[in-house]
């Protein structure tokens, strides 16, 4: 399997710069998610990749192979598309088949022990003689996977694959996705604009934004290190806490949250904000060492159960996540704690690498 | 007071009853979330209000006042449909200000509101486009921004964020709340996503098949829910749904937990016990159980898993199951306290658990 090299690529649409010169590798055999939100560049990267879309300027290479100027179908590149492009009269073992069939190189023998594995490894094997124009959009989507998956091609792209399916449907896919990523290493490109989908299937994210990406990382790099407030605010649900300091003393910098004043950094130049997830805001009903009264101006539960609180500090405002229970009611006031070892310091919407600490 | 109230109202098309004898109140000055699955008749109770359909039977009352004969335009109700149509031909600002052109509103008045709402929804640089040029999101927070301008008390918002962008979903979440907030106004808004239903609501209405199953203040519901349906249908990941049986003496039986109920009750028979995610979790000296699959949300992790031929889901603080996968053991134990009997038969809720009997 090759890896992908992007060298100075982009893409301009008149005046717009939907894909911004990006130089990166996306490593051979992985699985790397494209994510963005609207707008950032990331389908038209991605069919860069394909062959459907030609550079404005760079190129792009599978290992040594230049394919920047490749049709798709002289690429060895297979794609899962938002909707299933698919024969609806023919049967799902039939839809897997044909594309097989027109590769001349494939034997009959070998075109079958293809089909019959993609349908056992996505648990279709029951809906083999099913028309496809029966079947509901998340099962015909896994016809989809399957039949690029046997087209054993180096590369395959995966364009929003889930969009259009419902929730129950749509576990089924990824779990298949999973299952046959344990089994076959093609080297995979999966646009989404979902972060959970992100964050489960991929083995780094790479995060755009304005045509560029912001950063390239595995997924719990990419939640506890984000190297841009942007990273920062796209993952988690909601995104990070963004806080702003009160001002500077002789002991460093103070903010309404921290009790005691933060060490200034070495190059710390512009405009500084700390960063702190709302699961490392701990709420505690009666004061303690490190913590701060804060008013609760707002509170709903949340993911399993949990309360997500919006806290008002001085002019600060900051959201907490809470264990289940009965939480303080709205107006009334609670006792913060930053956890600082989880918090990060970001230099003019940038991280800065060294550690958060106290002042002293 | 009440907002909104409907009594025994019914709709029927030909034999289906998309509402049957609904009898439901809107607190005023609250964001209430009607929630449920497709085709259970949220759309219809919304067109109700509206005046674009008539109801078969029963009455409609708003501000106390029945209006169920009062025709649409008569009706001082901000609307945002699901599907928006804008008018192609004029800019963004004549579309947002249209229905305050109808009421007669003054220009200088018009311009002051729309410059408001466009500066909370994030459209000001947009007032002078088409709509033929904004992209999807744009569109749809143009016909928002349409919606809540009418001069009004009541909005009813039929699941406006649905297919934006998530992060875009999370800050409009926060604006339109901050927006009820500010108008003093009552906002009936309708999501089919659990998790965004839960983090708007303050009230909640839970309509299946044409039914309210239940109706309450968001946490009580939440904790509580007073019908099966309501729990399988409020809250996020889904609730788990065992099979049980309550014997005489109080004693529930699932097979995977048995505990005795808060209240003691004279049902015996059939139950289905509901058993949220926080009612479930990881531990080492549990009961044996496999991870089918893992969804990393950031902070939390879905963990979806076998035990026997059920398969549970639970949620987990991410970095407690990082060196987990699909195929992994997943010993686990269920908290007795809390969990929710309900009768199989009706659906009706018989009581709580508390903790374990046989612990």
């Amino acid at each position: 399997m090759p890896d992908i090299r992007l060298s100075h690529v982009s893409r301009v649409f008149g005046a717009f710069k939907a894909v911004d010169d990006i130089t990166t590798v996306f490593p051979e055999g992985t699985v790397t998610c494209l994510l963005g939100p609207s707008g950032c560049g990331k389908t038209t990267l991605m069919r860069m990749i394909a062959g459907l879309e030609t550079p404005t300027h760079g190129s792009i290479r599978f290992g040594e192979r230049d394919v920047t100027h490749l049709p798709p179908g002289k690429r060895d590149v297979a794609m899962v598309f938002q909707y299933p492009v698919m024969y609806r009269t023919l049967s799902v073992i039939e839809n897997i088949e044909l594309p097989l069939r027109r590769d001349r190189a494939v034997s009959e023998a070998e075109v079958r022990r293809r089909a019959d594995e993609v349908l056992e490894v996505l648990q279709l094997s029951g809906e083999r003689r099913r028309h496809i124009g029966d079947l509901d959009v998340g099962t015909r989507q896994k016809v989809a996977v399957g039949r690029a998956i046997a087209r054993q091609c180096d590369v395959i792209l995966f364009d929003e694959p889930t969009t259009n399916v419902e929730v129950h449907a749509k576990l089924a896919l990824i779990r298949a996705f999973k299952e046959f990523r344990a089994r076959l290493r093609q080297t995979v490109i999966y646009v989404t604009h979902d972060q959970t989908e992100a964050m489960t299937l991929a083995d780094q994210i790479a995060l755009m934004q304005s045509g560029r990406i912001s950063q390239c990382a595995p997924p719990h790099v990419m939640y506890d290190q984000p190297e841009s407030r942007f990273g920062g605010w796209f993952l988690g649900n909601p995104g990070m806490n963004f806080l702003s300091p009160r001002g500077q003393d002789g002991q460093g910098l103070r903010f309404d949250v921290l009790p005691g004043a933060l060490a200034v950094p070495a190059n710390a130049d512009g405009e500084l904000s700390l960063g702190i997830r709302p699961e490392h805001v701990d709420v505690l009903h009666e004061p303690a060492e490190d913590t701060v009264p804060a008013r609760i101006t707002r509170s709903s539960i949340t993911i399993g159960g949990q309360h997500l609180l919006s806290l008002a500090v001085g002019e600060t405002r900051l959201k907490a996540k809470t264990a289940p229970g009965a939480p303080p009611g709205d107006g009334s006031t609670v006792f913060i704690r930053c956890r600082l070892e989880h918090a990060v310091l970001f230099n003019d919407g940038l991280r800065l690498p060294e550690p958060v600490r106290r002042a002293g | 007071m009440s907002s909104v109230r409907l009594q025994n109202v019914s709709r029927h098309y030909r034999n289906v009853r998309a509402l049957d004898d609904v009898s439901v109140e809107v607190a005023s000055q609250s964001l209430t979330v009607l929630c449920g699955p497709p085709a259970a008749g949220k759309s219809v109770l919304l067109r109700l209000l509206v005046g674009l359909e008539q109801p078969d039977q029963g009455r409609i009352f708003i501000n106390d006042r029945d209006i169920t004969d009062v025709p649409a335009a008569q009706r001082r109700i901000g609307y945002v449909p699901q599907s928006f149509a804008l008018f192609p031909h004029v800019s963004v600002f004549e579309n947002i200000a249209y229905p305050m052109a109808l009421q007669k509103v003054g220009r200088a008045e018009i311009e002051r509101r729309v410059d408001q709402v466009a500066e909370i929804l994030r459209i000001k640089p947009l007032l002078t486009k088409r709509p033929a040029q904004l992209s999807g999101g744009e569109k749809q927070r143009t016909a928002i921004a349409r919606g809540m301008l009418k001069n009004a008390d009541l909005f009813l918002l039929d699941d406006p964020l649905v297919g934006l962008d998530f992060k875009l979903r999370e800050s409009l979440m926060e604006d339109l709340k901050d927006m009820r907030a500010e108008l003093g106004a009552t906002f009936l808004y309708v999501t089919s996503d659990s998790l965004e239903a839960l983090t708007m609501a303050e009230g909640l209405i839970v309509l299946d098949a044409g039914r309210v199953v239940d109706a309450n203040a968001a946490a009580e519901l939440y904790h509580r829910p007073r019908h099966l349906r309501a729990a399988e249908l409020v809250g996020f990941p889904r609730c788990n749904v065992l099979r049980g049986v309550l014997e005489a003496g109080g004693l529930c039986r699932t097979g995977i937990v048995d505990f005795r109920l808060e209240q003691p009750t004279n049902f015996v028979g059939e139950v289905a016990v509901a058993a949220r995610p926080e009612h479930i979790w990881h531990r080492s000296d549990g009961a044996p159980a496999t991870i089918r699959l893992m969804e990393n949300i950031g902070a939390e992790c879905v963990v979806y898993f076998q035990v026997g031929d059920e398969t549970l889901v639970t949620s987990v603080p991410s970095p407690s199951v990082a060196h987990l996968d699909m195929g992994s053991p997943f010993p686990f134990a269920v908290s007795a306290e809390g969990l929710l009997v309900y009768d199989r038969a009706t659906g009706a809720l018989l009581g709580r658990g508390q903790e374990r009997a046989n612990a």
